[in-house]
């Protein structure tokens, strides 16, 4: 069974939906990317399975069918870096990670949490009491994603992680996701444009089309076949 | 390769664009006229009919036309324009004492008053629209309250010129009607409710031009997104702090004409924050931003409390308006007159004659004819399936 | 000079309540970005269900705690029922819904208990001998005892948003609800407990006033406070709690010292000067004098 599964997820903003019955699954331990051209839905997909937009269709985390509620999916073990980071600007870095454990009780696993990704991101503990809206972008998607982490997720959804970022910063970044995959077995779902990028953390890719999954296939797959490589992927 | 891939796109159906109207009335064509003719005929009727009543009920009618007429100054700024006002009761309040003043200690004429209440009317608005320079949404709500609450204050600090809290009489003397007119002292009331109805058609006649004009488009544009509007070259200062002065001068012009209306002043009576708050009571219940709303809302204001002192006395009407101004944001957040026009829709659409959608039913038989020499507009924009 | 401190003394007492009311506010805006206009009436109609209970035989102080009880029910509430649907239309609908709230509560009032001016126990001793001198100036109990409450209640308030996971939400909500929520936030808790909080403060806020208040409890009464309170919060930019104690406390003896020294402007214009400061302010300052922030979101 896998970790996360949709089946048929619609959703869009008003009237109109922008995904029209999306199917994909993530297993657990897995990275799971999903790539597409700009307007394909894929922002729309990472809103709708956190919860920020109505959606119609089967969504279930760990057999168990995921609530509409933002803060109930977190608590269901699913947590979104959302695009633009959502830094909580007038809070100091440490509360914008104390907020992210708003789901959690312990204590003393929050304050463990709060050191390990101050040692896994060094920066934010040299910055802990300043305003978050003070970071540079880089900063802040580390913040965003450590706040994400905070919740001890199963699954991690990313959406487009490297936007606005150095290529160097956006490395580091990436190869943190992947040693978090490593080491603590989180499972991640990342939308990302830089397809090279993403299939090098890739075990299983998601290729979005207006509104429908075109392809499903391991990274080598993607790899390997010339058409769909030069035709959506562009190298 | 787990291929879905070869599927076929299947692009999304096209989606309806709203259902087509079962008539279209070109603008400014004979049939449009017609029934703009006929509409007026009948509001003459009307009166004329009106003018035949009791004078009790025809000076409950001058207080609805008065109540219009400041209902329809809120809604150029409140309706059109978004600047949310709880202080027009100060304007209502400044032209009456304009006119009680004028009359009672200066011996002026009541009715060559009312420019002068309206005058100065325009430069309070202008004063006050101001702040809305640099202070936006809710601040500006706060000084409109603040300019709302110091009026009465103002009032019994001028005792000597206002009469301060015990009041301004004008006596009936004073209010005669003109002679050419042939109406007796005992039937002012006649006279009024003929100075109302014409003012209240006049205001609402600049309301509907101003409105389809340019300056009505930018003040919409500064309400529905000030930046975007300053981006497109809107002024926004200038149509903030002009609309404020234009629609205190309205609400001033039914403050003068209520002057005269009631012919007794009081700071506590008529002229305090729960003036304001009937007047956007009117305002939302007859529908912002559309012409013949305040009308509605003064009818509505007017004779609300008469209805609910049939069922329970005092307080009950104010427990009705609170009650009243909740249900509404609620269940008919455009107003009556919003909601109708809405409904109407769906049997009639009026168009400008320019208007591209023409071109397409042209060619129906039975359409309205293509305006010669039009050339079909530019193609309605079509951004709905952008997502945020 | 005796009667210099004496005024400076009745300016901070009533100031301190001004600040208490627009301390409601600021939590209020803070949480959810509006003005409650229904505040002051929302306080008085909590006072006044504290006068009636004082009239069954309740002790002042059980009174004073079923005030606060209630305005913390009704503050939720409204929030939950009243604001939180039609917030996502516009500030205008929030603001109507206010001042529908606004009349329909004062009736409310005048229906329930009538609208003769009631005499409201003090919850502290205000007899003629419970003072103490200070330099020649009387300081009298309740005085002494709204003092105190104001103090109290800014280090409660502050400690709550300092120092707990709930004030912690509350400002994460505050500051962007979109990602609060997606934290795991639950936003409409929060936002429900900020209104509730600020209604409970507001009835405490209702039943300290009355019984400084010269005309006592009338229907009237709360409007006044809430004007002076607005201007309060406003001076110091509706956001900070800082910003609306110094602005109250400044209102309260700048209205005592104007009514002492400038008659001219004192008694029938008391409102009037203290609003036209507040307006001078905001064309400086737009944000107020405090205000950290830009508040228009765009």
């Amino acid at each position: 069974m896998s970790l996360l599964e949709v089946r048929g997820l619609r959703a869009g903003y008003g009237a109109a939906d922008v995904l029209h019955g999306i199917d994909l699954t993530v297993d657990e331990g897995e990275v799971a990317v999903v790539l597409g051209a700009n307007g394909a839905g894929k922002t729309t997909t990472m809103k709708a399975l956190a919860g920020m937009l109505p959606r119609r269709g089967e969504v279930r985390l760990g057999g168990a069918e995921l609530g509409t509620r933002p803060d109930r999916v977190v608590a269901a073990g699913m947590s979104l870096v959302p695009q633009g980071r959502g830094t909580l600007a007038t809070l100091s870095v440490l509360d914008n990670l104390h907020v992210g454990a708003a789901t959690r009780k312990d204590r003393k696993g929050i304050a463990e949490d709060v050191e390990r990704w101050f040692d896994t991101f060094p920066v934010l503990r040299e910055r802990s009491g300043q305003s978050a809206g003070l970071l540079s972008g880089g900063e802040q998607q580390m913040l965003a994603v450590a706040r994400a982490l905070m919740s001890r997720p199963q699954l991690l959804l990313c959406d487009e992680p490297s936007l606005g970022l150095a290529p160097i910063v956006v490395q580091g970044l990436f190869a943190t996701l992947g040693a978090i995959n490593a080491e603590q077995g989180t499972a991640l779902l990342v939308v990302e444009q830089n397809a090279e990028l993403a299939l090098d953390l890739a075990h299983r890719v998601h290729l979005l089309e207006v509104g429908e999954v075109a392809a499903t296939g391991t990274a080598e797959d993607f790899r390997r076949d010339d058409a769909v490589r030069r035709a959506y992927l562009g190298f | 390769m787990t291929a879905v891939a070869d599927r076929p796109t299947t692009t999304p159906a096209p989606r309806g664009r709203p259902v087509a109207p079962g008539r279209v009335l070109v603008r400014g064509s004979a049939a449009h006229r017609g029934l703009q003719v006929a509409g007026l005929l009948l509001v003459v009727a009307l009166l004329v009919w009106a003018s035949t009543w009791p004078l009790f009920r025809m000076g409950q009618l001058t207080n609805v036309f008065v109540l219009a007429i400041a209902i329809a100054g809120l809604n150029l700024v409140t309706g059109y324009t978004g600047l949310l006002s709880i202080g027009h009761s100060a304007f209502f309040g400044l032209g009456a004492y304009t006119t009680g003043v004028l009359v009672v200690q200066y011996g002026f004429d009541a009715m060559l008053t009312v420019p002068v209440a309206i005058g100065f009317c325009f430069v309070a608005g202008l004063l006050v629209g101001l702040p809305s320079l640099r202070i936006h949404g809710l601040y500006l709500a706060l000084v409109t309250l603040a300019v709302g609450v110091a009026f009465p204050e103002l009032v019994r600090r001028f005792d000597d010129l206002t009469g301060g809290a015990a009041g301004l009489v004008i006596r009936a003397r004073l209010l005669t009607p003109p002679e050419w007119t042939g109406i007796s002292r005992a039937q002012r009331g006649i006279w009024l409710f003929w100075v109302s109805a014409i003012a209240l058609v006049l205001v609402l006649l600049l309301v509907r031009n101003l409105t389809r004009s340019r300056a009505g488009l930018a003040m919409r544009a500064v309400r529905d997104h000030e930046l975007a509007a300053a981006a497109q070259g809107v002024h926004v200062a200038r149509v903030k702090i002009l609309t404020f002065g234009l629609s205190a001068a309205i609400t001033g012009l039914a403050g003068a004409l209520f002057a005269m209306y009631v012919g007794a002043l009081a700071p506590d009576g008529s002229f305090t924050l729960l003036k304001s708050i009937e007047l956007v009571t009117g305002l939302v219940l007859g529908g912002a931003a559309t012409l013949l709303g305040p009308v509605v809302g003064a009818v509505a204001v007017v004779f609300l409390p008469y209805l609910t002192s049939l069922v329970a006395p005092g307080p009950v009407s104010g427990i009705a308006f609170g009650v009243l101004l909740i249900a509404l944001v609620f269940l008919m957040p455009e107003g009556v007159v919003g909601r109708a026009q809405i409904a109407l829709r769906r049997v009639v659409t009026v168009v400008d004659a320019d208007h591209p959608a023409l071109a397409r039913t042209a060619r129906d038989p039975g359409g309205p004819p293509e305006p010669d020499g039009q050339q079909p507009g530019p193609p309605p924009s079509t951004d709905e399936d952008q997502p945020r | 000079m005796d009667l210099l401190l004496e005024r400076l003394v009745s300016g901070l007492t009533n100031g301190s309540v001004y600040a208490l009311l627009a301390l409601a506010l600021v939590v209020v805006f803070r949480g959810s970005g509006t003005i409650n206009f229904a505040q002051g009436e929302l306080a008085l109609f909590t006072t006044f269900v504290a006068w009636w209970l004082t009239t069954l035989g309740s002790p002042v102080w059980l009174a004073v705690l079923a005030s606060i009880a209630l305005g913390f029910v009704l503050g939720a509430g409204i929030e939950r029922l009243l604001v939180r649907p039609v917030q996502r239309k516009n500030d205008t609908a929030v603001l109507i819904v206010a001042l529908g709230l606004f009349t329909g509560l004062n009736a409310l009032d005048a229906l329930l208990f009538g609208t003769e001016t009631k005499v409201m126990p003090s919850p502290f001793p205000n007899g003629l001998d419970d003072y103490v001198s200070l330099g020649g100036a009387r300081l009298y109990g309740d005085a002494l005892g709204v003092w105190v409450v104001l103090v109290v209640l800014v280090g409660l308030v502050s400690l709550l948003f300092r120092r707990t996971r709930v004030g912690l939400h509350m400002r994460a909500v505050a500051d962007n609800p979109e990602s609060a929520a997606l934290a795991g936030v639950p936003t409409s808790r929060v936002l429900a407990l900020g209104w509730g909080l600020s209604g409970a403060i507001g009835g405490l806020a209702g039943v300290l006033v009355t019984p400084l208040a010269p005309q006592q409890l009338s229907l009237t009464t709360m409007f006044t406070v809430f004007i002076a309170a607005s201007a309060a919060a406003l001076f110091g930019g509706l956001d900070s709690l800082g910003g609306a104690i110094v602005g109250g406390l400044v209102i309260g003896v700048l209205e005592a010292l104007v009514t002492g020294y400038v008659p001219a402007l004192g008694g029938a214009m008391q409102q009037t000067t203290v609003l036209v400061v507040i307006v001078l302010i905001l064309l400086v300052r737009p944000t107020g004098l405090f205000g950290s922030r830009r508040l228009e979101r765009v």
